[in-house]
Formats: C-alpha cells, structure tokens, sequence
C-alpha cells in the first residue's frame, strides 16, 4: 500500500503539486490523467523521487518514503521501477546492456564500472525481453530501434528490476496508436499477471478508461478527480481538462482505441468495455 | 526597357524610397567608416607600443637577419656525396662529409626520441584518465554538488593556464632533473586542457539516459558510466588521440629545464655548439612530430567514420 | 506468460537462452581481447612510472612542502620590483602581436601556395606543405632558444620564433580554409561577369577573410601562452623574469608572476572572444 499524506512539490514560483492525500493498495492499476502542466509528471517522479517533494509524506507499506537517503534511496528507486515518455534509454549501448542495466542495483562498484553481467543476469534479460516480444533484437544498439520497441525495451528494464511499482510517465505519448496498444497491454499484462502496482500517466481519456481500474483527475496540482473509470463521466473529464477537453476526448493520434472512425469532430465521449 | 515602378507620392521627395535608401545607406557608410577609422587608429597604435615595447624595430631586425641566415648555414651538414655512405674508418671514425659522421649519436638520439613518446603516451593515457573523471564533476548537468563543480571547474582552468613547461620547471626542483617530472608536468596540464573540453562535451550530452540509469537505482558512478559515457566516448577518444600529438611536441621541450626526453639533448647542442648536430636533433623531432601526427590523424578519420557509418 | 523473478533462474534457463541467442552471452575471444587490452595498458603504464622512477615522488615530499609553502606565504611585498613585473608581461603581449601579425601577413602568402585549388602544380603544393611542416613540427620554445643563439638575448628572438610557429600553423589552417571554399558564390560573381578583381573581392574574400581573422584571433591567443615561456630559453618577455626569480629562489614572486599572467591570458581570451562575436559572428573558424 502506498499512502501520499499532504504531499507537495513546490518549485521556484510554481506549486507543480499542493497537498495531495489519497492512497494507492497493492496491485491497482492507476491512471493520472489532466492537463498539460497539471502536475502529473511532477507527481509520479516524486514518488520514486527524482523529484524531491518539499512537503509531506510518502508511506509505502508503512514505511517512510520521503526520508530515505543514499543506498536506501537507491533501493527504493529499485523497488518501483519507472517508465518514462521519451524511453531514457542508452542509445549508444545495446539493448541486452540497456536491459541488463535495470539490476545495476544489486552489482558492486567493480563489477558495475567494468560492465561484467552476469549468465543469469543475461539469461533473465532475454526472458524479459522474450516476454515483451523483443529478444530477438536483443544484440542490436539501441538507437537504431522504432520509438515502439524502444519504449518496450525500456519496459524490460523495468521487468529485471523485480520492481513492486511500476510507474510510467506518458508511456505512449511518443508512440502510433499500434505500438500504443501493444505497451498498455503489456502494462497491463505485468499488472494483472505479476500483481504488481502500476500507475501510469495518460493524456487521452479513453486510454484511462480503457486500461485502468482507477483514474485520479489533477488540474494545476489539485487532485480534482478520483474514482473508477465509471464514475469518470463526460462532464468530470470536462472539468478536468477545461479548454482542451476537446483535444484529450479526440486525440486519436496516440489513443490506444484504434478506431479509424474517431475524429477531431466528434466530441462525444467513448466507452469502451 | 522594363522600367520598375514604384508606388510613391510624386510629389513627397523625403518619402521616396530610393531617396530614403540612400540616405540610410549613406548613414551607415559613414557609421561604418567611424568604427573602421578607430579601429586602424587603435591598431596602428598597439603595434607601434608592441613595437617600441619590445624593441623590435627595422634596424634591430635587419641587423639580426644576416645574423640568422649565417647562424642556418653554420647548423647545416656539410654532406660531400663522393663519402656520404662511407662507413667507419680503422680508427672507428666516419669520414666528416658523410651521414654516418652527420649522425654521429643517433642511438642516442634514437633512444631519446623513443623515451620522448613513453613520456607522452604515459601521460596521454593518466591525463584522459583523470580527465573524464574531473570532468563528470566539473560538467554543470552531472556534478555532484554545486560547489564541487566550481572547484573542479577552477582546478581544470589553472591546469590549463599553465603552460608544461612552467609545471616541469617546478617539478624538476621537486623530483629533482628527470623524465618523471615531464610525465608529471605534462598529465598536470593535459588534464586541464582535455577536462575542459570534455565537460563541454557532457554538457552538451543527452541528460535522459542518465534519468533511466538513476530511475532503475544506480549510484552517481553507474549513472556517469552507463547514462553519459557510451554517448561522449568517441569524442574522448578523438580528443585523447589529439592531445597525444600535442603532449608529444610537449615532451620534446620540457626537457629544456631538465624534466628528460630530447629536450635536454637539444637544449644541449642547440646552447652549446652551433654546427650540424642542431639540424641532425631537429629533423629527427620534426620527422617523429610529423609522423605522429599522421598516424593520430588516420586513427581519429577512422573513428569518426565509424561512428558516421552508424 | 508467468511471472519471472530473478531467484528462479537456473543453469537450464540460461543454457537454454545461450542456445537460442549465443551472441548475447559475449564472444570469449573478444572479451580476452577487451580484458587483454586492459591489462596491457595497466601494464605499460606500471612498467613506464617504474621506468621513469615513480617512487622519487616519495623522496620528493619535503621539497615539494618546501616549495609549496614558499609560493603560499609571500613575503616582503614591497620589494617585487613591480614595474619590472608589468613590464615583462606588457612585453609578452607586445611579443606575442608582432608575432602573430607577422605571421599572418607571411602565411597568407604561403597558403595560397598550400592550398590545391589556388596551386595546381604538386610538386610546389608538397614542397611548401613540407616547409611548412617543419615551421609548425618544431616548438615556439625551440624556435626561441635557436634565435636567440642566432640574434642574442631578447625580445627579437621571442618575436622571431612566434613569427615564425605562427606563420605554419596559420598557413596550414588558412589553406585548409582556402581549399573549403564553396565554389557555386563564386560561380555566382563570375556570372555578372566581373572581372578577375571582383571576383576575389567579391567571390573569395567574403567567404575566407572572416574565417583567416578568426583564426589569426586563435593563433594570438595561443601565441601570449606560449610568449610567457618563451622567456625561459631568454627569448624576451614575462618568462625571463620567472625563470631568474625561479632560479633566485624567490618562489613567492614566481607564484605572483604566474597569477598575473593567468588573469591576463584569460582577460585577452575574453577580448578575443569579444572581437571575434562583434565582428564575425559565430560561424567564423
Ligand atoms: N524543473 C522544474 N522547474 C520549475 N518548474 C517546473 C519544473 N518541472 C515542472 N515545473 C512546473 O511544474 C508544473 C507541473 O509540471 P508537470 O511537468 O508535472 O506537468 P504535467 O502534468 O506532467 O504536464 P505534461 O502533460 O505537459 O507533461 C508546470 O507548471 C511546470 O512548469
Ligand atoms: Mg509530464
């Protein structure tokens, strides 16, 4: 269980996230969805802190989050792994490498540095990537990929960590409504077959609703919304979105929906499931 | 004829826009013409206080010009073809006129060239080492804390700043005469020239690997090894390449304050006899300066053709 | 799809990735080579430290503290004879713009005979790239210490050997920038039919002048670095004064001398920089 209690992030002169309390049991899969600026990034990097709150509290089964330091830190950040919009990806390494990077964690600095993995850490870097459809590139250098398989790649690398949260930042922000599918299915997948925690930042509606159990609606770092995808009704979305209501209720571009239909023009909110 | 028409007031003189023109380009003529007269003005002043500054003027230089042509003609070998490959005599000596006489000491020189490079490598390879370490904590976007970036920033600069030979003329009163103090002197200042620039290098590198590294728990170290140095390390590598050329000519002169290589030895004919073993020392440098120089030239095209092909 | 975890691996899982994708359990031959070359150099460079008697470092303790706390404790201030001080740097930067003026004007003749489009003729194209290999191939430093053997003591023989480094530096870079030209403006001009005249000062020197002042602005800021040691070989300039205080024992002075020199290097770098934004902008060099 992850518990936020009044947790903030204020920079300079804007307040990205203002108290926020709310919690998040084992095994949920979450969507943050509003606008562009709302707070969501800052929000989700907080968690795993590579944005340091400046107030609150994180509790994640009861233990204190937000006071963790040096290896703990870096335990923790291993425990929730991260997936973000632009994959943070090595390009310059190959993808067994990029993979294999996801258990620097438990190496010591010697081994590290001198970039010696090990044959069972090879070998669970190719089932993660089997899994994700993606072994068979596994010796290609990273950069050469498409943006889908990069972003799956990146998945893998979540997978090694063993993570018990797995956070993603617009996963498929970057992505063709094709591999979009194919990355929220699989996170998907790693939720309901893995139980593992998965709470996912989305900028279209239908995506949310489509994928998760629960969606937490933030307009200009206000918790605005939080209930099933049901209770999520088309005047909810309006208020979370404001003026671009319009563009998340359509934006088929990276939607997961794959309706050749959907359309600018076409307003209405669509259910599916 | 074509004519081009314009649609101006016939009668508005100062609204016409060829006049206008003019007068604008007429402006800035002379706008321009006040900056170019100061600046000759400035110019014309600083040469002639450099001038008077360091006394270098037309009468001292012509007097120094015959100076130097008979100076050249007395370090030139004196080869005579008929004994040019002549070898030694009985008396185990070569005929004067021949190379073999000409290049009296050169294993000697020989070995001292070869020790020259030993010198440069040695301190090419240590400098890059200790460079891409400072640099990591110099770099605005990787160091570790605010103040630690200053520092390295400063140690890097006054690294830079002074030149080898400075460093190796202090070392050689520390370690005492010797290549060791060259070596020093030379991984001082090789690591202040490659750490600066391969700050700029990580500055200008993609911050998001790094993001990934720290998000799956990895410590400054693994975010450094694995998120910034697969994207710098072919400019590392170009870079080490070239200050290997330069660290070569470097090694050749600390030797002038006693810190080993050919230096000494070309100090030492150059101070001591003005005859042909100055030439003899000068073209083996130029000759092993060039021949670097070509081979880091190759190996740096094909790097970077490498990496281009990618 | 089951869940995987890391503990559950066994030898069977990993045989049975390594025969499905032997690359990706590394080639052993290329790491022995990686490893071999690792070792090598750790190797050669124990080897050469111990050759070049590392362990003097050692011994070298109490001089080295010695000199250090001398050059940190300054002592009897008044008595630095300062304008000898300002004097000498003037001197080096005075040196080191002759140089380099000199220098300009000789290498841009020589590099129009360097460069393959404006000397078509090899044989003349090789002999001066080689001449200018040898001014370039042999140290400011050592330029220095042979004129001053040719012409004395002095700022002559500091101004002489920066001319002449300068001269092939500049002439190599210059005729690398001549070679780069774009041809089509000069087609272009051509194409009004100008005449030979205009189609230098329109077609060609537009395109290198900024280039050629660029790097003359490189080559003096580079020339006052190698100006302050130029004075070591007794070449004229701020290093004459360091090496007599040097050698005096006055490390104090020296550790002054030096501070000042970094800050007028660094002043002129700024300056330059200034010049070559104001005038050139960004793209030139
Ligand atoms: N490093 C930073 N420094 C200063 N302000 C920041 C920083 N990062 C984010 N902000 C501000 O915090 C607010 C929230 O930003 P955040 O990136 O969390 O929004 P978001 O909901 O993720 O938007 P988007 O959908 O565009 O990614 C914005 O007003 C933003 O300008
Ligand atoms: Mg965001």
């Amino acid at each position: 269980m992850l518990e936020f209690k009044a947790l903030t992030k204020q920079f300079k002169n804007t307040v990205a996230v203002k108290p926020a309390t709310f919690t998040i049991p084992d095994g949920q899969m979450v969507g943050i969805i509003g606008r562009s600026g709302a707070g969501k990034s800052t929000l989700l990097r907080m968690i795993n802190r590579l944005n340091e709150p400046s107030g609150g509290q994180m509790l994640f089964q009861g233990r204190d989050i937000t006071a963790l330091k040096g290896r703990d830190l870096r335990e923790w950040r291993n425990e929730c792994a991260m997936v973000f919009q632009q994959f943070n990806l090595v390009g310059r390494l190959n993808v067994l490498t990029n993979v294999m990077s996801g258990r620097l964690f438990h190496h010591n600095f010697f081994s590290s540095m001198a970039g010696v993995f090990s044959e069972k850490e090879r070998a669970f870097a190719i089932r993660a990537l089997d899994r994700l459809g993606m072994a068979h590139v596994a010796l290609q250098q990273t950069d050469t990929l498409s943006g889908g398989q990069m972003q799956r790649v990146a998945i893998a690398r979540a997978l090694v960590q063993e993570p018990r949260i797995m956070l993603a930042d617009e996963p498929i922000a970057s992505l063709d409504p094709l591999n979009a599918k194919v990355v929220m299915d699989a996170l998907r997948a790693i939720n309901q077959q893995d139980g593992l925690t998965v709470i996912c930042n989305l900028h279209t509606l239908d995506t949310a609703r489509q994928y998760c159990d629960r969606i937490i609606g933030m307009q200009e770092g206000v918790i605005v919304f939080d209930g099933t995808p049901k209770e999520l009704t088309d005047k909810a979305a309006r208020e979370i979105y404001g003026a671009e209501a319009e563009d998340a209720f359509s934006e088929a571009m990276t939607s997961t929906a794959l309706r050749p239909g959907a359309q600018r023009a076409q307003p209405e909110v669509r259910v599916v499931n | 004829m074509a004519s081009i028409t314009t649609n101006t007031p016939a009668n508005g003189s100062d609204k016409d826009p060829v006049s206008l023109f003019e007068s604008h380009r007429r402006q800035m003529i002379r706008d321009r013409m006040v900056v170019n007269v100061t600046l000759g003005v400035l110019f014309i002043a600083f040469l002639l206080w450099s001038a008077w500054i360091s006394r270098f003027t037309p009468d001292r230089l012509a007097a120094g010009l015959p100076r130097i042509m008979e100076y050249f003609g007395s370090v030139m070998p004196s080869l005579q073809w008929d004994v040019l490959f002549e070898s030694r005599d009985e008396a185990g000596r070569f005929p004067p006129g021949s190379l073999g006489f000409w290049y009296n000491d050169f294993w000697k020189y020989i070995r001292l060239i070869w020790e020259t490079i030993r010198m440069a490598l040695t301190a090419t390879l240590i400098g890059t080492g200790l460079a891409v370490i400072l640099a990591f904590l110099a770099a605005r976007n990787t160091t570790p804390a605010h103040w630690v970036g200053v520092a390295a920033r400063r140690f890097l600069e006054f690294c830079r700043g002074v030149p080898e030979i400075l460093f190796a003329l202090v070392l050689v009163f520390a370690v005492g005469i010797g290549p060791l103090a060259g070596v020093i002197a030379i991984v001082i200042h090789a690591t202040g020239a490659l750490g600066k620039l391969s700050s700029e290098v990580v500055e200008n590198a993609s911050m998001r690997p790094v993001d990934g590294i720290k998000a799956v728990g990895g410590n400054w170290f693994e975010q450094m090894r694995y998120g910034i140095l697969p994207q710098v390390m072919p400019n590392y590598t170009s870079y080490a390449l070239w200050r290997f050329e330069i660290n070569v000519r470097a090694s050749a002169v600390v030797g002038f304050v006693g810190a080993g290589g050919i230096g000494a030895e070309l100090s030492h004919v150059i101070s001591f006899y003005s005859d042909d073993r100055v030439t003899a020392v000068l073209i083996l440098i130029v000759l092993t300066v060039t021949m670097i120089d070509l081979l880091s030239e190759r190996l740096r095209h094909a790097l970077i053709g490498k990496e281009s092909l990618k | 799809m089951s869940t995987l975890t890391f503990a559950t691996i066994n030898e069977a899982d990993v045989s049975a990735a390594r025969k499905r994708y032997p690359q990706a359990f590394g080639n052993p031959l290329v790491r022995a080579l990686k490893i071999g070359s690792w070792v090598f150099i750790a190797v050669y460079l124990a080897w050469s430290l111990h050759v070049f008697e590392i362990g003097k470092l050692l011994n070298a303790s109490d001089r080295a503290w010695q000199l250090v706390s001398r050059m940190v404790v300054w002592q009897d201030m008044a008595t630095w004879q300062y304008a000898n001080i300002y004097r000498g740097i003037a001197q080096t930067i005075a040196m080191a713009f002759l140089g380099t003026l000199l220098g300009t004007i000789f290498a841009l003749m020589w590099a129009f005979f360097a460069a393959r489009n404006t000397m078509p003729v090899g044989i003349i194209r090789h002999a001066v790239r080689r001449l200018l290999d040898i001014f370039r191939g042999i140290d400011a430093v050592v330029w220095g210490l042979v004129f001053v053997r040719a012409v004395g003591l002095g700022p002559l023989a500091g101004v002489l050997a920066i001319w002449i480094s300068d001269m092939g530096n500049l002439a190599k870079l210059y005729s690398e920038a001549i070679e780069n030209i774009d041809r089509k403006q000069v087609e272009g001009v051509r194409a009004t039919g100008a005449d030979t005249g205009r189609i230098i000062r329109y077609g060609y020197l537009p395109q290198i002048l900024p280039v050629f002042i660029s790097l003359s602005l490189y080559s003096f800021e580079s020339s006052t670095r190698s100006a302050t040691i130029l004075g070591l070989v007794g070449a004229g300039g701020i290093g004459m004064i360091i090496i007599e205080r040097f050698r005096a024992g006055l490390f104090d002075q020296v550790a002054f001398v030096v501070l000042n020199v970094l800050v007028v290097i660094a002043i002129i770098d700024w300056g330059s920089g200034l010049i070559r934004k104001r005038f050139i902008g960004e793209r030139g060099h």
